[in-house]
């Protein structure tokens, strides 16, 4: 059993320690909200930073201009970016589309996409739940049609993250118009600059932008410029999803590292003879912990090719509520301080605590909700039956 | 990182499992809760053949020289059995804190109980209830009577040694002494949990000099790294008996039929078991994390065993808890072994240090020590 970084995963850990420490995170500009799962703020600046070190290709094969790393070094740049709170919001995005782009994609989206993405010029949103497909996500009503060498899209995505300012968006949508359910779905690639795209912001509880609700309508996609094969955006989706749970959430422990640490400082200074307060961070500690080791055994099974549905789900359910927890500590911690706004004369913590104790309320739902997580478990690990469908 | 198990460490599982299913079953361990003796001399005597007890004594004193990561690959295995008996405290704990000890006593204790000729346990709590070497109050001189207490001494009917960890003028100090020196008297205590605890009593119980493990004021130095190792090996068997838990109530989920079903196709139900399935499987790898830390000797590895034992206790009784509602009225029943596993687990919970001890080695990591003044 090793949980350790081999000697060249530690190099690599000392060479990015060592960029973020000759480029601190608050000196890049922001673009877009930080939705608090641990990945930061969204920053062009910051993605374009990574891409000119090879960051965002690290993993990829050489033919696509990648730098052929196992997948440890991934897991060690993730955790060292959210351990600095470094704004990489649109990293996990990038990740999963890219993986597939190389493992789906046709020739000519590895050969339009992946230069960009690896410079850090494209980020992605994801088109999938719609008004009416939530947790139900099949009951999706987009279409796209054949017409000579394009497909034309019509519909509607929501709650699609950073639609506004990312490039390109992944859309489901259903293609065969006679088919039901899983089948004759397809992925399509659609740039953000096609006629017919119109992305409006969603006003979060938190006061900022997070979120878009993406219309199309008769945009023309190029017929190519499809992940998979037509008809096979299901499988797309699944490989998606379980990829969007990991790769968009594993930084989450050493996210929520810090934000304890931020609270242990508060305490010593505030609090010191505390005993309720020390006992309950040294719990959260334990927790954090636990979060840690399951996501490693997680990318582990993952890294060898085994099911990691389990662990993945399990991982993603807990990051979301252990997040809630750990917010949650943090506002009884800091009292009456504790909802002031980042800015505010008074605010603690530079009112870090004030704004993800907000976003954390999103993270039970986005990705598939906690209870679809519960159910994935339930049926695809542990093998219970699944629930009757209604009609 | 490589989360794999050895080749070693797989066939040590493979056998175990396959050698308590067949002498080992649920039906056995409950007789044995029940039975106020509930020692088990034939199977002792076999998993001795087979080498278990001697599994972390070193091969010139006839054990096998095994790490410690086969040995919690084995007792996880003894969890999800719910294995009776003293097999941490002795093999685990006893043996860990004998091989740190110098001197030709703990060496020849060591080599009989390789072989499973003899049994060794431990007195360490007292009235207090404390795991802590401030907390110690018998007082051992290094010649000289002992008078005093001790509580909550696992099997000190059937083992033949016991190491005393004591307060002497250098400090805490332990000795071993064989459960027939005169003066020695164990009386049950009457638990619920199944296993098999005693008060201690020691009356004017003399000292010999080569009963002293280690020098006197030394015997922190040699319980404190046992007590880690025995703290992950109870880890390791509350996450056995954790999965045990999870198999009985998800099988139970399957074959049960109410409202024309089966509750597992019921959202509640489901639901509940994907919560025992994250808590075992977290608790599962924090344990296999801390172990991997104290092996490789890292700095941090002292907290990382705290952590583990700390989140798997309370990871494990979730599951125990939750599982009394997932099985229903049947797991409320005697005859069902729901209750043996559920009070196994809170055995381990308790042994090697509850978890208010281990979050205070916990609190100290994050920078919050008890008293920083």
């Amino acid at each position: 059993m090793d949980f350790g970084r081999s000697a060249v995963e530690q190099a690599f850990a000392d060479e990015v320690c060592d960029f973020l420490r000759a480029h601190p995170p608050e000196t890049f500009a922001l673009d877009g909200t930080d939705a608090g799962y641990g990945s930061g703020a969204h920053s062009g600046a910051f993605t374009r930073a990574l891409g000119e070190r090879g960051w965002l290709s690290l993993t990829w094969p050489r033919e696509h201009g990648g730098r052929e790393r196992p997948m440890g070094f991934l897991l060690v740049l993730l955790e060292e970016l959210a351990a600095a709170g470094a704004p990489f919001g649109p990293l996990g995005g990038c990740l999963q589309v890219s993986e597939s782009i190389i493992r789906n994609g046709s020739a000519t989206l590895q050969r339009e996409i992946l230069p960009q993405v690896a410079r850090g010029l494209a980020t992605f949103w994801q088109g999938y739940s719609e008004p009416g497909a939530g947790s139900d996500l099949l009951a999706l009503e987009t279409r796209a049609r054949l017409e000579g060498d394009h497909w034309v899209l019509d519909g509607r995505k929501i709650w699609s993250s950073h639609a506004g300012i990312a490039t390109y968006g992944t859309v489901l949508a259903r293609t065969d118009p006679a088919s039901t359910r899983n089948r004759g779905l397809s992925m399509l690639m659609v740039d953000n600059r096609l006629p017919g795209m119109d992305v409006r912001p969603i006003r979060s509880l938190t006061g900022q932008v997070y979120h878009y609700e993406v219309f199309m309508d008769g945009v023309r996609v190029p017929r190519d410029w499809v992940m998979g094969k037509p008809g096979e955006g299901f499988g797309q989706l699944l490989r998606g999803l379980d990829t969007d749970r990991f790769w968009g959430r594993f930084y989450k422990a050493p996210f929520l590292r810090r934000i304890l640490g931020l609270l242990v400082e508060y305490v010593r200074a505030e609090r010191p003879d505390d005993a309720v307060a020390r006992h309950r961070l040294a719990h959260a500690a334990t927790e954090i912990a636990a979060l840690r080791a399951l996501f490693h055994r997680a990318a582990w099974l993952i890294e060898h090719g085994l099911p990691a549905t389990g662990p993945v789900s399990a991982a993603k359910i807990m990051a979301a509520e252990l997040g809630q927890r750990v917010l949650s500590l943090g506002m009884e911690l800091l009292g009456s301080f504790g909802v002031l706004r980042a800015g505010s004369r008074w605010a603690r913590l530079r009112g870090e605590i004030e704004h993800q104790y907000q976003t954390s309320w999103g993270h039970t739902l986005a990705g598939g909700t906690s209870e679809i997580q519960r159910t994935t478990i339930a049926v695809r690990a542990l093998g219970l039956p699944a629930e009757p469908r209604g009609r | 990182m490589d989360l794999s198990f050895s080749p070693a460490q797989q066939i040590l599982q493979q056998s175990a499992r396959a050698f308590l299913q067949q002498r080992c079953s649920i039906t056995r361990v409950q007789e044995l809760a029940l039975d106020p003796r509930g020692f088990a001399a034939d199977l002792w005597k076999e998993i001795a053949t087979l080498g278990w007890p001697g599994l972390l004594i070193s091969p010139e004193l006839g054990g096998s020289g095994g790490t410690v990561g086969e040995a919690l690959a084995l007792v996880e295995e003894l969890g999800r059995a719910c294995f009776p008996g003293p097999f941490i405290a002795s093999a685990v704990v006893a043996t860990t804190a004998l091989g740190l000890a110098p001197g030709r006593r703990a060496r020849d204790l060591l080599a009989a109980l390789a072989v499973g000729e003899r049994i060794c346990t431990l007195a360490v709590l007292e009235e207090s209830g404390r795991l802590d070497p401030d907390a110690l109050a018998l007082p051992i001189a290094p010649s000289g009577g002992v008078t005093g207490r001790k509580l909550f001494v696992p099997d000190a009917h059937v083992a033949t040694d016991v190491i005393v960890l004591g307060r002497g003028a250098a400090g805490p100090t332990a000795v071993v002494l064989p459960m027939d020196r005169a003066g020695i008297g164990a009386h049950p205590l009457d638990s619920m949990a199944g296993d098999k605890l005693f008060e201690l009593e020691l009356a004017d119980v003399a000292i010999r000099p080569d009963d002293l493990l280690g020098p006197p004021g030394g015997g922190w130095a040699l319980l404190g790294p046992a007590f880690r190792v025995g703290a992950l090996a109870r880890c390791a068997e509350m996450a056995g008996a954790a999965q045990r838990v999870l198999e009985l109530c998800v099988e139970h989920a399957r074959v049960r039929v109410q409202g024309g079903r089966p509750i597992g196709g019921y959202q509640a139900i489901q639901h509940a078991c994907a919560d025992l399935y994250r808590d075992v499987e977290s608790a599962r790898w924090l344990t296999w994390e801390a172990e991997w830390k104290l092996t490789s000797g890292r700095p941090d590895a002292h907290a990382a065993v705290a952590a583990a034992k700390a989140y798997g206790a309370e990871a494990a009784l979730r599951v125990a808890r939750r599982g009394h509602q997932i099985m229903g009225a049947i797991g409320y029943c005697e005859e069902h072994p729901l209750h043996l596993f559920h009070k196994r687990i809170l055995t381990a919970a308790l042994d090697a240090g509850d978890s208010t001890w281990h979050l205070e080695a916990v609190a100290a990591s994050i920078g919050l020590p008890q008293d920083r003044r």
